[in-house]
């Protein structure tokens, strides 16, 4: 709730067209930018914001400082990338928009998103880092893009200089999977100093650990539907890897012989437990509420053991379309799911489970964002049906097969 | 001393200090640790032990607005010998000022520390320069010896309203 004016340096250089982080680097730091943004407004309505591009063909202010949230997300449309970024002058415009802002009361705030180079000395740096400090600037710094030597070191010295009794941050963003608003949500940047933590980016941390407070997942769902709806599929989905894995884990300790049946056997269990966990959905958001950062840590190791099992995942979404074009494909896939049951009563469930189709398809139904109707799941539907049937003719020659093997 | 403190509170002149408005009162490059309050407050500027230091760089910009108009007769800044103010510039009603443009507008006044000074010799300021005050900028230039810090154990602002 700190009453706060807040300039953000955008990089918007030839080198934000890198796709390392999703869609491209650009994107992916314009989507930060306008959760700031938002973030920023949210927590004290009488925040202002502007906005400063630093490379192009020099420093510009897109805005000055102020707390209309829609001109300060129309600005970030149509902005071109090209040129060099210049981060001692971006800081020093900055600077001087944040004097003369409106409301002298207000504390100043400088975000710097630092994706190319650092071609200036770190001395430079460093002085301005003291110039900032003497006039009781805080500066962000969101080091993220090019791995340049040096780079990081300089930006740690920068924060140094600037740094008054932590007022000042730095987050390091490498390229992955994970989007830089998700990485920034959880940061000081977007929750302030610890004591102001504002209702939107509480709301973001607390969801992002599994809770839910005021808006599901920290967005809301008017501003960015799409948004909201993706991160509460991935959240679903991430729970039932999770829930795979746990399994997973109970069965590699009895069967440690055949690690490609595991890989196979978690395939049927995650689509049952997707199917589940669509069905149970109401009940286990409560109690997800519980596990708070243990749940995120579980996810992120369940996500690394599972990386095998999601590509098979989405593999077998695939093969089950295309093997209902190809016999010989539908054989292999079937001889290689039914190859996974030793348990032959819990498979034939599933795959009761799975032959009642109008079960099936009223989970798909629950699930968000799946239609029904849709050619695409029709077919996999028959598929699957398909699969379930031949898997209870496979039965019978399981034994043989097995024996066969041996 | 007594002789002084008798002469410091000259005929007429008041302490100032009731009249400060101490929501609008700001120090840019304070220490986090040792900050104004501790040179302005009463209790806390006859403490000797806390004082108010300079963070970054040996400059202090201090920003004192009124409740009311006053008239400035002198002021009073006792420091170490080493670290203590030396150049001291004054400026009447000028807002929210910063280290850039400090040096943009003439002061009202200017004083030269001298040791005795820092010893609680108050300086007479050009009274006629500060007759309509409502805020007072006091800009601390460097200090005696040169050093990174300055440090400023009290100040007393004397005149009336």
């Amino acid at each position: 709730m700190v009453l706060e004016a807040t300039m953000i340096c955008i990089d918007n250089s030839e080198w934000m067209r890198n796709g390392d982080y999703s869609p491209s680097r650009f994107q992916a730091q314009a989507d930060a930018v306008n959760l700031i943004c938002g973030a920023k407004t949210q927590s004290n309505p009488e925040n202002t914001v502007g906005v400063l591009t630093m490379a192009g063909k020099g420093v510009r202010v897109l805005v000055t400082p102020t707390s209309d949230l829609g001109k300060i997300l129309a600005c970030m449309h149509g902005l071109e990338i090209g040129g060099d970024m210049n981060l001692a002058a971006g800081i020093q415009v900055a600077q001087l928009a944040l004097k003369h802002r409106q409301n002298k009361k207000q504390q100043q705030r400088i975000i710097v998103f630092a994706g190319s180079p650092v071609k200036h000395e770190k001395k430079v740096l460093e002085m301005i880092g003291r110039k900032l400090k003497k006039n009781s600037v805080a500066l962000d710094i969101v080091n993220f893009g090019e791995e340049d030597e040096g780079k990081t070191e300089k930006l740690e010295a920068l924060l140094a200089a600037v740094n008054n009794n932590d007022t000042s941050h730095i987050v390091h963003v490498p390229a992955g999977t994970n989007a830089l608003s998700d990485v920034l949500i959880s940061t000081p940047i977007f929750t302030g100093n610890g004591e102001g933590g504002s209702g939107f980016a509480a709301a973001a941390a607390a969801a992002a650990a599994g809770g839910v407070s005021g808006f599901e997942f920290g967005v809301d769902p008017n501003l960015d539907p799409e948004l909201a709806l993706a991160l509460r599929v991935s959240m679903e989905e991430e729970r039932a890897r999770q829930e795979a894995a746990a399994k997973k884990a109970a069965e590699e300790a009895s069967k440690q012989e055949k690690g490609g049946e595991q890989q196979a056997s978690s395939q049927d269990a995650t689509m049952t437990e997707r199917a589940s966990a669509s069905a149970s959905e109401a009940e286990t958001k409560t109690n997800d509420m519980m596990d708070d950062e243990n749940a995120l840590l579980q996810q992120a190791l369940a996500m690394s053991m599972d990386d095998p099992a999601i590509n098979q995942e989405a593999k077998d979404t695939d093969m089950s379309e295309a093997a209902s074009d190809d016999p010989e494909l539908a054989l292999a896939l079937q001889l290689s799911v039914a190859d996974s049951s030793k348990d032959s009563s819990s498979q034939s469930d599933m795959s009761k489970l799975l032959a009642d189709q109008s079960f099936v398809s009223s989970i798909l139904a629950s699930l968000p964002g799946v239609d029904p109707n849709d050619p695409s799941v029709k077919d996999l539907l028959a598929s699957m049906q398909n699969q379930s049937e031949s898997q209870q003719k496979n039965d019978d020659k399981k034994p043989p097969s097995e024996e066969e093997k041996k | 001393m007594s002789g002084e403190s008798a002469s410091a509170i000259q005929k007429g002149q008041v302490d100032l200090l009731d009249f400060i408005d101490w929501s609008g009162v700001e120090c840019l490059n304070q220490s986090s640790t040792h900050s104004l309050p501790n040179a302005l407050k009463q209790g806390y500027r006859e403490d000797d032990g806390l004082h108010l230091d300079s963070d970054a760089d040996e400059q202090l910009l201090l920003y004192i607005p009124f409740t009311q108009v006053i008239k400035l007769h002198s002021i009073l800044v006792k420091g170490p010998e080493e670290e203590g103010p030396k150049t001291v510039k004054l400026f009447s009603n000028k807002e929210h000022m910063g280290f850039s443009n400090v040096n943009d507008y003439p002061p009202s006044d200017m004083a030269v520390l001298t040791p005795d000074n820092l010893k609680g010799k108050p300086v007479l300021v050009k009274y006629v320069k500060f007759q309509n005050v409502r805020s007072l900028t006091i800009f601390i230039e460097d200090n005696q010896t040169g050093s990174e810090i300055t440090q400023v154990q009290k100040i007393m602002l004397y005149g009336s309203t």
